[in-house]
């Protein structure tokens, strides 16, 4: 399956290209936003944080809205085209099913990321790479997470079709402003104290943000002050747990449309 | 075959009148519309995802400046002043107006872009071309319908977005920056039409959709002014015409300077925009239908 995706990747050269291209538009249009909001003799170093702040909130978004995106719209499309329910008939394994469906998004994620770095880097004048060992790791555990999440939208898209692709949308976002993606946490703060303490603390994935981010920045502490131990068992934790509860939502959802024979229908 | 041919003859006398044209039109907006209907939630999805693509640069903005010490509204006043002679510290209204002026122009490429595809896919569009109707009023009936949805996203934008930013876009220039949506219609109309044409011919509507939408929004400023630009993507930015739009609609209701240096000068260039681009696009687009039918045909995808 694995396989079969990157050869269909490779086939739409015009699609690989324009995911570079949007990557790269996206980064930009933060990067002058925040100059609009640099006062004039802002030192360059500052500029590099911020930077940082933004390519490396990216990074993670950018794994997570792929993993997303990807899984339920993928099962949307064997609905769509009419191959789902054979292809539950077969005696592959869904969780591999599952996995191989993300893998060369995930791939070329990666790739992506590594750009993004060096293009920002490039633009600021560098950009802080401290504890990268460490932070890759996290990143392996938060992306391990995002399949778990993943998994439970690949269920809720076999339940509720259509509206699933909505409702992931609106999760994107959710996480892009509570996980403080794109700006630091004291962003939150700033507008009501409660954000921070009552959302984004609750939420896993702004763990994975803010220890993988803090890293690579080289902070002192993590910016929700649990303290780098606390944080990075919470991301690790993320990464074990998840794709085990997401799974076994999928397959109690997946069971259901079973029963009821609406596992192809769309 | 023998219904094309039929078609292009004119059926004897009974070519479409008026009426029957305003029809089509009105058919292709009334099932678009029950389409839609269906899925409950777009709609409403649609107004929020310009509140957040605008929070987002705002929240960004607030840290940069507080960072400082400085207030964010008055720094962004400070970019402005850097290229023009009046700003405005309302920098949560400005970016309010640009996402959901943003969300118009997506929404209309999206939706017409994946009308095209989606008749491809479903092989549906071969069979409207047989159909004894001219593809200018069904376009015109499918833009219609995007220009409804887009705009009532619009208005809910707007309106959910001023509440939650605590911000009043009804102090200044409504009738102005409505005048400059609705002229800003016909370019982005014509706009549409040149995208549906190139989807019609690489067929790769999602990726192509994409990259130009963002494409877009870096050109038209949309988390930011767009002299902020380097001169030659200043220049190429203006000759967009959701630059136009975007530029006008905030400067109407910032009471801040127009792009083209006054509101005449502005709309002078909407007007010219207004003529030539429903032209073009929809030259574009009988250009590349008559290719395609000539080689490989409408239904290939």
């Amino acid at each position: 399956m694995s396989k079969k995706k990157i050869v269909e990747f490779s086939r739409y050269p015009i699609a690989f290209l324009a995911l570079f291209v949007q990557i790269f538009l996206i980064i930009a249009m933060f990067l002058f936003a925040s100059l609009a909001f640099t006062p004039e003799g802002t030192p360059a170093s500052e500029q590099r944080a911020l930077g940082a702040v933004v390519v490396y909130g990216f990074i993670i978004g950018l794994f997570l809205s792929f993993t997303l995106w990807e899984i339920g719209f993928s099962i949307r499309e064997e609905q769509t085209r009419g191959t789902l329910e054979s292809l539950y008939l077969s005696p592959a394994s869904k969780v591999s099913s599952l996995v191989a469906r993300v893998f060369a998004i995930l791939l070329w994620s990666g790739g992506l990321s590594v750009v993004a770095i060096l293009f920002v880097g490039g633009v600021v004048g560098g950009l802080p790479v401290a504890n990268a060992g460490l932070a890759l790791v996290v990143l392996l555990f938060s992306i391990s997470g995002f399949l778990g999440i993943g998994f439970m939208f690949a269920g809720v898209t076999i339940k509720l079709k259509e509206t699933a692709q909505l409702l992931v949308n609106g999760l994107q976002f959710f996480f892009f402003i509570f996980s403080a993606q794109f700006f630091p946490f004291a962003a939150l703060r700033q507008v009501h104290p409660g954000i921070v303490d009552g959302v984004s603390k609750w939420l896993p994935v702004s763990y994975s943000v803010d220890v993988f981010r803090s890293l690579l920045i080289g902070a002192a502490e993590p910016e929700l002050g649990l303290g780098w131990g606390i944080e990075i068992l919470i991301v690790v934790a993320f990464g074990l747990v998840s794709p085990v509860v997401g799974y076994l939502i999928y397959k109690r959802l997946e069971a259901s449309a079973r029963r009821e024979g609406t596992l192809g229908e769309y | 075959m023998a219904a094309a041919a039929l078609a292009r003859g004119g059926f004897g006398l009974g070519r479409p009148g008026w009426r029957a044209k305003a029809d089509i039109v009105r058919t292709v907006f009334v099932a678009r519309i029950k389409i839609i209907a269906r899925y409950k939630g777009a709609i409403f999805m649609e107004s929020l995802i310009p509140i957040v693509f605008a929070a987002m640069p705002v929240l960004l903005g607030t840290t940069v400046a507080a960072q400082q010490g400085e207030d964010p509204g008055a720094v962004f006043c400070d970019t402005l002043l850097r290229a023009s002679p009046t700003c405005t510290t309302n920098y949560k209204l400005y970016m309010l107006i640009g996402a959901a002026t943003f969300s118009v122009v997506s929404l209309m490429l999206w939706l017409i872009g994946y009308w095209v595809r989606r008749e491809q896919e479903t092989g549906t569009l071969e069979s409207l071309y047989l159909a004894p109707a001219r593809r200018f009023w069904v376009l015109a009936g499918v833009t219609a319908y995007a220009f409804v949805r887009a705009m009532i996203a619009f208005v809910l934008a707007i309106l959910l977005g001023s509440l939650l930013f605590q911000v009043n876009p009804f102090e200044r220039g409504i009738p102005l920056a409505l005048l400059f949506l609705a002229i800003g219609f016909l370019p982005l109309w014509g706009l549409s039409f040149l995208f549906g044409a190139f989807i019609l011919k690489i067929k790769e509507a999602d990726s192509v959709i994409q990259v130009l939408q963002w494409v877009l929004a870096f050109l038209m400023g949309v988390f930011y002014p767009i002299t902020l630009l380097p001169p030659l993507l200043r220049a190429t930015a203006g000759l967009f015409p959701p630059t136009v739009v975007t530029d006008g609609v905030r400067a109407s209701l910032l009471d801040i300077d127009f792009f083209y240096g006054s509101v005449y000068g502005s709309l002078a260039v909407l007007f010219a925009m207004a003529i030539v681009m429903p032209l073009l696009g929809y030259q574009a687009f009988g250009f590349t239908e008559r290719r395609l039918k000539r080689r490989e045909g409408v239904g290939q995808y």
